[in-house]
């Protein structure tokens, strides 16, 4: 009990313990929630839970990248379904990554730079 | 007995003599003349060496019988021969009287050439042979010579014995069939004469209960016979050699059900059914050895097997076994219920009974009838369901058993068995004293030190089997101890003791896993031991509290040296890993509490004490509270508060830090109480907007209002008033203005703590309750109205800002309707300045009213006018500003608009 050190991989999960985490998940979908629990598993246990799905849908883009650049960003938004839940059990065999929250804040307008269509203006 | 009337001799004995050449002495043989051309001429004619009448000898041609007439046929080549030596004028063989001797002689033996010459008896041989008493080889005596082929014999013994059985087997058929043609005559006699007794007396129920009882083993019966073995008991059945020998056992089964089933129609009494079972074991053990001794030898030795499993399914299908095992036939019911209505309804028409009361009795009788249906049908589904399961009673072994408790109950057993149940175990005493029951043990079993079990939660009804409590609970101990020594051995890792529980691997699979490559050096930077420069732990722990709060007022004076360290903030992952420690340190902690032993053990308690004290100082160190204050901004302490499970620790925490410790921690919090998160955050509270970063900000003001003021609290409570105007010093010179700091809650709720000490203080020396030096609380009460005034000043341009409402509704672009629950935030408010009006001095109460006057009458407007939504919310206006105009000696009522 002493070793007040990482040892393995999970010891970094167990410090978010209680905090605000981003959870990707298999299937196009972001978690953001405390953590309260998880196992050997990954399963996790999460309160206050936004799930975000991606609907991509490639024939829809593939129509969209010849309208104007505007029309294309619209329908990538409308893509996006969110749901609140809160108390959440999370099957630990989607999980793809877990990671602290202010880490994903950070990755996240990257993230939509690549959603952003590419200039043809 | 002699042929000749010679003297019965002994064949070898003569033999002997004649080898010896001691012919002339012989006197009875002396008549013939014995010599080497004349004893060839014998040999001759007894035609040895050819087979040619091997039929006449042995009577090869005729049936084979039972009457062995051996001398008749050999009677006949006797005298031939005696007729051929008479005429040869030779004189008979010596051993003549020996070879009728050898045919007399009815045991085997007898033809096997005794070459000891012991005294032969062969009556004794006779009585004494194994052989005799088998009827096949006293059948095949007459071949003993060896001159037919094994063939021949074995056909011939067939023969006999399949006609021997056949005769038999239909003997007995037809000894069954009648049998059963009688019984089934006797039955329905039995039947016809029973209907005319119920047609006349309808009280002989007692007939009905053992049809009915027959009924019911009927149908038992035949349910147990569609019963499928086992699949453990089918696996001969594969080869198709033995679908033969099964369809054979199935025939056979059936007709012994068949049987049984006549059997048991007519036997109505119990004990004469088991009679009959006993009859029929014998009967089928009749049969099975005759098919033992049957011909067909390969399938025979088969069938041992197979009659045993009969046997055994036969067995447990009797009634005996199952005689409590009812199951009562719908149908039976149904037509033995609507007979007696028949017959009901037959008698009262005779005797002219109304109309309604048919109908009244006939409905009684239909619901009766529906509801011993529903009966049946419950106690039919429950038999077929036990029948159904026992399809697989002892396919397991209870070293089987066992074995399977055993590494179930080994995957359970844990060094810290309360730890590792924590939840269940703090639910179960939650329970426990809901109930009223006396705080018995935790529900741990534990094996002298260490090793246990936790039992979880408490039962509430005594369990279904006790008995496999018990068991289980005698089990484990018994897997602990082994465990236990086991881990003795092997050593440390939990990991081993686990290993060949399930079995040894094979060959060095398990030694071909991945070896461990990374060794990540874990000294770094989550170490809580930082430098204390300038504060040792001695001088920290008899120092004043005074004392200390001078210090830091000191310090933030810009009284720091060069000889402070100036280190970066602690980072988010720092803050985390120290956290996690801390928790480790807390729960460890924890258990030591639990585990404390009594004062009067002596030593083990000056172990214990030490050890925990420890502890408890490493947590100190941890909480980084006697860093220097200008190490850093945020300082670690604050950092440490940061997370919400920072916040949570500190109440769990501060349970075993002592109370001067405790002041310390206190100063410092509200040294660096600007340097709180959910101080430098609060302004987010004033939105109504709803974000992540508005409900991440309440969260943690919700924290740290229910966590670290509540551990403060005990302090504050204790703290004298020399140190409470210090501490409000510290606090004013630590913020920049305090009347922000006032807008915050949890600023708010800290002032509105010192303000009501300070109040408690002052009635416990008006009344005397705690007494005092009069010379040192007048000065401590100057000291304070110092402070205070000071901080009146600084607060009074803020004061109607410090309501959130007044905050919110400064905000234009939102509707005024979102603030319904404004009243609720405001209440701490106007608890603050209820403590403040106490405090002060009536210029100062004139400074308040004239501010807040506005305010003040906005809500009793609103509450005497009713523009509220509704009678609590009104009450709730009311309430808020009484709680203010009674510190200041008026009434909301006193206002008149």
């Amino acid at each position: 009990m002493e070793t007040s050190s990482i040892q393995e991989p999970f010891d970094l999960i167990r410090l978010s313990l209680s905090e605000r985490v981003f959870v990707k998940l298999r299937g196009d979908r972001e978690l953001t929630g405390i953590l309260h629990a998880y196992d050997g598993h990954m399963n996790l246990i999460m309160s206050d839970v936004e799930e975000t799905i991606m609907i991509v849908d490639e024939a829809t883009t593939a129509v969209n990248v010849r309208d104007d650049d505007h029309e294309i960003s619209r329908l990538i938004i409308e893509q996006v379904a969110k749901r609140k839940v809160e108390m959440l059990f999370v099957r630990g065999d989607g999980v793809i990554l877990v990671s602290h929250r202010n880490s994903v804040l950070c990755a996240l307008p990257l993230k939509s730079k690549q959603v952003s269509p590419p200039s043809r203006t | 007995m002699s042929f000749f009337g010679l003297p019965d001799r002994n064949l070898e004995e003569e033999r002997e003599r004649i080898r010896n050449g001691g012919l002339h002495e012989n006197e009875d043989v002396a008549v013939y003349t014995w010599g080497e051309e004349s004893y060839d001429g014998l040999g001759d004619a007894l035609q040895e060496g050819g087979d040619d009448f091997n039929d006449e000898t042995f009577g090869g041609t005729g049936a084979v019988g039972k009457d062995f007439d051996f001398s008749g046929q050999t009677r006949l080549l006797e005298t031939q021969q005696s007729r051929a030596t008479q005429q040869s004028k030779r004189p008979a063989l010596d051993s003549t009287p020996s070879l009728e001797s050898i045919w007399d002689d009815r045991s085997p033996f007898s033809v096997l050439p005794r070459e000891n010459g012991a005294s032969r008896q062969p009556h004794q041989h006779s009585q004494y042979s194994p052989f005799l008493e088998s009827p096949i080889l006293h059948q095949s005596s007459p071949s003993l010579s060896g001159a037919r082929t094994v063939q021949e014999i074995e056909a011939e013994m067939r023969a006999a014995v399949q006609t021997r059985n056949a005769s038999q087997r239909q003997q007995e058929q037809q000894q069954h069939a009648l049998r059963l043609q009688e019984e089934q005559f006797l039955q329905e006699q039995a039947l016809l004469e029973r209907f005319a007794i119920e047609r006349e007396e309808r009280e002989r129920e007692q007939l009905h209960i053992q049809a009915l009882q027959r009924l019911q083993q009927q149908q038992a019966m035949q349910l147990r016979g569609q019963r499928t073995p086992p699949p453990r008991m089918l696996p001969v059945s594969q080869s198709p050699r033995f679908i033969d020998q099964r369809q054979l056992l199935l025939l056979q089964q059936q007709e012994e059900q068949q049987l049984q089933l006549r059997v048991q129609q007519h036997e109505a009494q119990l004990q004469e059914q088991l009679r009959m079972e006993d009859l029929e074991r014998q009967l089928r053990a009749h049969q099975i050895s005759q098919l033992n001794q049957g011909p067909t030898h390969f399938t025979h030795r088969r069938q041992q097997s197979g009659p045993t499993i009969a046997e055994l399914r036969g067995r447990s299908r009797s009634p005996a076994a199952y005689r409590d095992f009812n199951v009562v036939p719908q149908s039976a019911l149904q037509q033995r219920l609507l007979a007696e209505l028949a017959q009901a309804d037959y008698i009262r028409e005779l005797q002219g009974v109304s109309q309604a009361e048919q109908e009244v009795l006939r409905a009684e009788a239909m619901r009766k009838i529906v509801e011993t249906e529903k009966m049946e049908d419950k106690r039919r589904r429950k038999a077929a369901k036990i029948a159904h399961m026992s399809r697989y009673n002892d396919l397991m072994t209870q070293s089987d058993k066992d074995f399977i408790t055993r590494i179930q109950v080994s995957q359970l057993v844990t060094p810290d068995p309360y730890a590792d149940d924590f939840y269940a175990q703090v639910y179960g005493a939650i329970l426990r004293s809901r109930m009223g029951l006396q705080s018995q043990d935790d529900r741990v079993l534990k094996f002298g030190s260490g090793g246990g079990i936790s039992l979880g939660a408490p039962q509430k009804a005594p369990t279904r089997r006790p008995n496999a409590m018990q068991r289980m609970e005698q089990q484990v101990e018994r897997i602990v101890n082994n465990a236990r020594r086991r881990e003795e051995e092997k050593g440390l890792h939990s990991l081993h003791s686990l290993q060949g529980a399930l079995g040894k691997t094979s060959g060095r699979s398990y030694k071909a896993a991945p070896r461990q490559l990374l060794q990540v050096d874990d000294n770094g930077a989550s170490s809580p031991t930082h430098p204390h420069p300038h504060i040792s732990k001695e001088d920290a722990k008899d120092r004043d509290a005074a004392q200390e709060v001078a210090r830091l007022s000191r310090e933030t004076l810009g009284n720091h040296g060069g000889n402070v360290v100036r280190k970066d903030p602690l980072t988010h992952r720092q803050v985390l890993t120290i956290l996690e420690t801390l928790y480790d340190l807390v729960l460890k902690v924890e258990q030591m509490r639990r585990d404390q032993p009594l004062e009067e053990e002596g030593e083990i308690y000056e172990r214990w004490k030490t050890e925990c004290d420890a502890v408890v100082e490493q947590l100190w160190e941890g909480l980084q509270v006697m860093v220097p204050l200008e190490t850093s901004n945020p300082h670690p302490f604050v950092s440490l508060l940061q997370p919400s499970k920072g916040k949570k620790l500190l109440p769990r925490l501060t349970r075993h830090i002592d109370h001067p410790r405790m002041l310390t921690l206190m100063t410092l919090l509200v040294a660096c109480f600007t340097q709180m998160d959910v101080v430098k955050e609060a302004p987010l509270l004033d939105s109504l907007d709803e974000s992540s970063e508005r409900a991440e900000t309440d969260r943690q003001t919700q924290a740290f209002l229910t966590s670290v003021l509540q551990s403060i609290l005990p302090v504050v409570t204790k703290l004298e008033l020399h140190i409470v105007t210090a501490l409000l010093g510290l606090l004013i010179d630590r913020s920049e203005n305090i009347g922000l700091l006032a807008q915050t809650k949890p600023g708010l709720a800290l002032l509105t703590l010192f303000l009501s000490r300070v109040e408690v203080i002052k009635q416990a020396w008006a009344t005397g309750a705690e007494p005092v030096d009069p010379i040192s609380a007048a000065g401590y009460l100057e000291q304070w109205q110092a402070v205070f005034d000071q901080f009146f000043v600084l607060l009074t341009p803020h004061l109607l800002r410090l309501f959130p409402s007044s905050r919110i509704a400064l905000q234009p672009h939102h509707p005024a309707t979102v603030a319904l629950a404004i009243d609720i935030i405001d209440q701490p408010v106007w608890q603050f300045l209820a403590a403040l009006a106490l405090q002060a001095v009536p210029e100062q109460h004139q400074v308040l009213v004239t501010s807040l006057r506005e305010k003040v009458l906005e809500n009793v407007v609103s509450a005497n006018k009713g523009w509220v939504a509704g009678e609590e919310e009104r009450r709730t206006k009311l309430a808020n500003v009484n709680l203010f105009l009674h510190a200041l000696g008026l009434d909301s009522s006193q206002i008149t608009l």
